[in-house]
């Protein structure tokens, strides 16, 4: 840390998946964050932001989850690091809705017996990592370079979108992951389905619906050769992750003629789309493993597709 | 002054709704010095003007103030009646009590009393009116048109057809446009070629054309009937007057891979060449930033084989001055290109659909290319990135087009039109292919045209799906076309060999800094603006200057064809009379006061406003006063407002009738 300047820090706000079926990607964070030297506060007593089910069932009970959280992390100096992407979503989407519909505004108000901080900067990890650390640095601050992994970046459907709210990158031609990749050393491959959805929001009603998407994104990233994804949201994580045993038995070998076989003779030494299993990690999981954070710390012990052989494969274990 | 004539009019119920016409008459009828006051239902009719001339004889009067709309509307109607009445014109003044009384209140007392008021201060402005003489100015018969697409070159033929002498000026070393890119056209499929290279001849050949290609416009000083223009000639490197067009040059230049602009970039040209075989003129052009010779001095391939030893590296730029009486600004469109972001654009790009990443994704432009006899593939329709035939093609309309949300809001006018073209082009050569159109709707308002969309649907079998694209991505060697279709419901997958979008039209490049150098006005998109949409739609806000084709917003070929030949005409109209004669209400000096700060300089718009030496019978010099040029000066009166002497008045406006007229109140 250069004398004089000020060493960044933030409050934290982990979101329930972080402290649960995500948690490695909670403690990477705080890993990476202390590997980076930056200062990173809990907010005390935060709850649920309400995620996915609330605003489908109550727009007001939604805003006012939200509003509470931003509230009570006034209390911690420095902007808001959030990690999870539907917790970034729901979070920038009620100060941009609070903020437009002053009507509303008084109503949440009155829910949650104050004012609503519209007002506190709330940033994506990855942000805060691209802009505010900045890409520069954090290729300095690299000890172990990702050097040969051929990293899938996954964006999903809620980082970008819609435009006006997260306001984290191009909604169309995002590149922050990218970026980011390339500042670890790795190779992040040219891939169509950065961009689509998982189907999260079905994960329990509609499985089939999930499988099939969450089929479409692994496929397309073994197509563009990558060795593994890289995402930003524990229920993107969820879906990629867990499920790759359920879509294998309920999709079977990939169809060769539905992909054609361009890429995959080039990339795959000859061979078709595989099967392969692909590791799905999280940018902070990725980014501490660069910094030489021992890996016992990340979490990979508490994932189902096991990224350990791959890693060694590569040399970075 | 003391017999006016106040005519209140009701402009059908538009004002009496509002305004107690009968009253305000009656009120006019009593100021001191109104001979006569009357209202009628439509002043501005037959028999309201009859009225009024009747009233002037009848009455004697010496002045006229009619109570009705906004000048700019009826003033010349009644100044012309009043002048048949035999009254000088500027003696005819009219009150507004439509735009300023009747249509913004609602309280018809107050809006009455209003309009008495109104009516009261402008008699004040006619008694003290004094008769004007308009102002003549010579005309220069010589026309300057902008730009050689097919909206300059009808223009400058029609012009140059009429006896008067026309100076065509193209930017790109060859004239020709759009259209000479177009493969057919619609609705009758007719060779582009085979229409627009005669006429391009034809401008070549004509003894009345000067034509300057490779050249831009670098000034424009005068006004109406005396412009002087400057026009910068670009350094070709070739000596046109020495050039054969044997075209040796073109077939020995050893750099032969640099993307060809005229095929959008997908056929290839040398670095001295011409755009395309049929250019007019057909004199080569050194492109100096890929040339050799000019990047390290060791070449001189062309020089060595030229014959006639045109080609000259030394070459540099020229300036010439032309004085010419009208301007006709015909410098067209640009396609809108999805992946280049420039500076500045409203634009924001489409980074979902992976034009500029994906080769099988093109423009509507680069199709027309491939589907041209004289394109990169001999008219066969080749996808870029294998050069395959295309079985499957999808063609997505309104792209940058009619989206608010990504910048532009207005119709191209033409995509959906040449999109049934392609279908039906790519139809034709491709018999077992298959078209898809995605579609927001068909907009066919022209001769023949919905027949011929019609047919491209029922007849030619392209499958139209009403929807948008959300995305498209490769697939092994397809791309994957995502969109929905909105009348069945439901999300379409279409896997295509190649996809044709239709961008937006958008004015060239530059079209701002051009405006602002012929002192015209343009729109937020930087279309230029006519001076009415219905009843001028030719003409700009600045005199003798006149809109031909897309520059003024989308258009296809006949409405451009159409347009530059009522530019012609315009012009031709301005060159039938020896002398202009100009609205007298214009600035003048009193040179006695003046003192010479030109304040008035400084604030005038049109660069009207002149330095003039006053000098004794010795020859000295006495003071430096302000002059007003009469036949620039466009009549605002700012230079009154900020003349600190008071020596600057706009007749028709001076500061004895503006006193006049707030001393009534």
């Amino acid at each position: 840390m250069t004398p004089g300047k000020k060493r960044l820090s933030y409050s934290y706000y982990p979101g329930c998946s972080l402290h649960a079926s995500g948690r490695e990607y909670d403690i990477s964070t705080r890993a990476l964050f202390k590997a980076l030297n930056v200062g990173l506060k809990e907010v005390p007593d935060w709850f649920c932001c309400g995620a996915t089910p609330a605003h489908n069932v109550d727009e007001l009970l939604s805003l006012s989850l939200c509003a509470k959280n931003l509230s009570l992390a006034e209390e911690v100096e420095g902007d808001l690091a959030v990690a999870c992407a539907a917790c970034f979503s729901r979070l920038k989407t009620t100060q941009h809705h609070l903020k437009e519909d002053d009507s509303k505004r008084k109503q949440v108000e009155v829910a949650i017996d104050g004012p609503a901080a519209l007002n506190k900067p709330v940033k994506h990890i990855m942000e805060i990592l691209a802009r505010e650390y900045g890409l520069a640095k954090l290729e300095e601050s690299v000890k172990k370079p990702l050097l040969g992994l051929k990293v899938a970046p996954y964006y999903g459907c809620l980082l970008t979108r819609p435009p006006e709210v997260p306001e984290l990158d191009d909604c169309e031609d995002p590149s922050i992951m990218e970026d980011l990749l390339r500042a670890l050393g790795a190779e992040p491959v040219k891939w169509s389905h950065r961009m689509e959805c998982c189907g999260a929001n079905f994960t329990l009603s509609r499985p089939g619906v999930v499988l099939k998407l969450s089929n479409a994104i692994l496929e397309s990233a073994r197509i563009a050769g990558a060795d593994c994804i890289m995402v930003a949201c524990p229920l993107c994580h969820g879906n990629l992750d867990i499920r790759q045993k359920e879509i294998k038995e309920a999709y079977g070998a990939p169809d060769s003629t539905l992909f054609g076989n361009i890429f995959g003779s080039e990339l795959h030494g000859g061979s078709a789309p595989d099967q392969r299993d692909l590791p799905i990690f999280y940018v902070t999981q990725l980014a501490a493993l660069a910094m030489g954070v021992a890996s016992e710390s990340l979490g990979f012990e508490s994932v189902i597709t096991d990224p350990k052989p791959l890693l060694r494969d590569k040399q970075l274990l | 002054m003391s017999r006016i004539g106040v005519f209140v009019c009701h402009c059908g119920e538009n004002i009496s709704r509002t305004v107690d016409v009968e009253q305000v008459a009656k009120a006019a009828g009593e100021i001191p010095g109104v001979a006569y006051s009357c209202d009628y239902k439509y002043m501005c009719s037959d028999p309201g003007q009859t009225l009024l001339k009747k009233a002037v004889a009848e009455h004697k009067l010496d002045g006229v103030l009619v109570a009705a709309c906004s000048p700019r509307m009826h003033e010349k109607t009644f100044r012309k009646a009043a002048e048949a009445a035999g009254l000088n014109p500027y003696l005819c003044e009219m009150a507004n009590i439509r735009e300023h009384c009747s249509w913004v209140h609602e309280d018809r007392d107050m809006a009455t009393a209003k309009a008495k008021d109104i009516v009261k201060l402008m008699v004040e402005r006619v008694r003290k009116g004094k008769s004007l003489a308009p102002i003549t100015v010579p005309v220069t018969k010589r026309a300057l048109v902008i730009g050689g697409g097919i909206a300059g070159i009808q223009a400058a033929l029609d012009v140059a057809d009429a006896g008067h002498q026309v100076v065509l000026v193209e930017r790109d070393p060859s004239i020709g446009g759009h259209m000479a890119q177009l493969s057919e056209t619609f609705p009758t499929l007719d060779c582009s070629q085979c229409i627009m290279t005669p006429k391009m001849v034809d401008v070549a050949n004509h003894p009345n054309i000067t034509l300057y290609t490779y050249s831009e416009i670098e000034k424009v000083d005068g006004y109406i009937g005396n412009f002087q223009v400057t026009v910068k000639h670009k350094a070709r490197s070739v000596d046109e007057s020495k050039c054969t067009g044997c075209g040796v040059c073109m077939t020995k230049c050893p750099k032969k891979k640099i993307p060809n602009e005229f095929d959008q970039g997908h056929g290839m040209r040398p670095a001295i060449y011409v755009p395309f075989p049929q250019a007019v003129p057909n004199t080569p052009v050194i492109d100096r930033e890929n040339c050799t010779m000019f990047q390290s001095g060791k070449c001189g391939v062309c020089a060595k084989v030229c014959g006639p030893g045109a080609v000259d590296y030394e070459q540099k730029d020229t300036l010439t001055v032309e004085d010419v009486g009208a301007i006709v600004v015909a410098t067209g469109f640009k396609l809108y290109t999805i992946d280049r972001k420039p500076e500045g654009s409203p634009i924001q790009g489409y980074g979902e659909f992976g034009y500029g990443t994906i080769p099988d994704i093109i423009d509507g432009m680069t199709f027309e290319r491939l589907a041209s006899a004289s394109g990169p593939t001999g008219g066969k329709i080749l996808r870029p990135s294998d050069g395959k035939e295309p079985k499957q093609v999808v063609f997505i309309q309104c792209v940058g087009s009619r989206a608010r949300e990504k910048g532009i809001s207005y119709c191209s006018k033409v995509c959906c039109m040449y999109t049934a073209k392609h279908t039906m082009l790519y139809h034709h050569k491709v018999h077992d292919g298959q078209a898809y159109v995605f579609f927001m709707d068909a907009r066919t308002p022209g001769k023949g045209y919905d027949e011929f969309w019609r047919r491209a649907v029922e007849e030619e079998e392209a499958v139209y799906i009403r929807g948008m694209v959300s995305r498209m991505y490769q697939r092994g060697d397809k791309i994957v076309v995502m969109g929905s279709d909105i009348q069945v419901g439901t999300q379409v997958e279409i896997e295509a060999d190649l996809v044709v979008l239709a961008t937006a039209v958008q004015p060239q490049d530059g079209a701002d800094l051009l405006a602002q150098k012929l002192g015209i006005s343009y729109d937020k998109y930087n279309f230029y603006s006519e001076a009415h949409a219905k009843l001028k739609p030719v003409e700009c806000a600045t005199a003798g200057i006149y809109l031909a084709g897309a520059c003024q917003g989308p258009k296809d070929i006949p409405d451009t064809v159409s347009q530059a030949s009522a530019a012609a005409a315009k012009v031709m109209t301005l060159f039938a009379k020896d002398k202009l004669e100009r609205d007298p209400v214009v600035a003048k000096v009193n040179e006695k006061y003046c003192v010479g700060c030109f304040a008035c300089k400084k604030v005038c718009a049109y660069g009207a406003i002149e330095e003039k030496e006053i000098r004794d019978r010795q020859g000295n010099l006495v003071k430096k006063v302000a002059y007003v040029n009469p036949g620039v000066c466009g009549g605002c009166g700012t230079c009154q407002a900020t003349c600190p002497s008071k020596s600057i008045e706009l007749d028709g406006y001076t500061d004895e009738q503006i006193m006049a007229m707030i001393e009534a109140l």
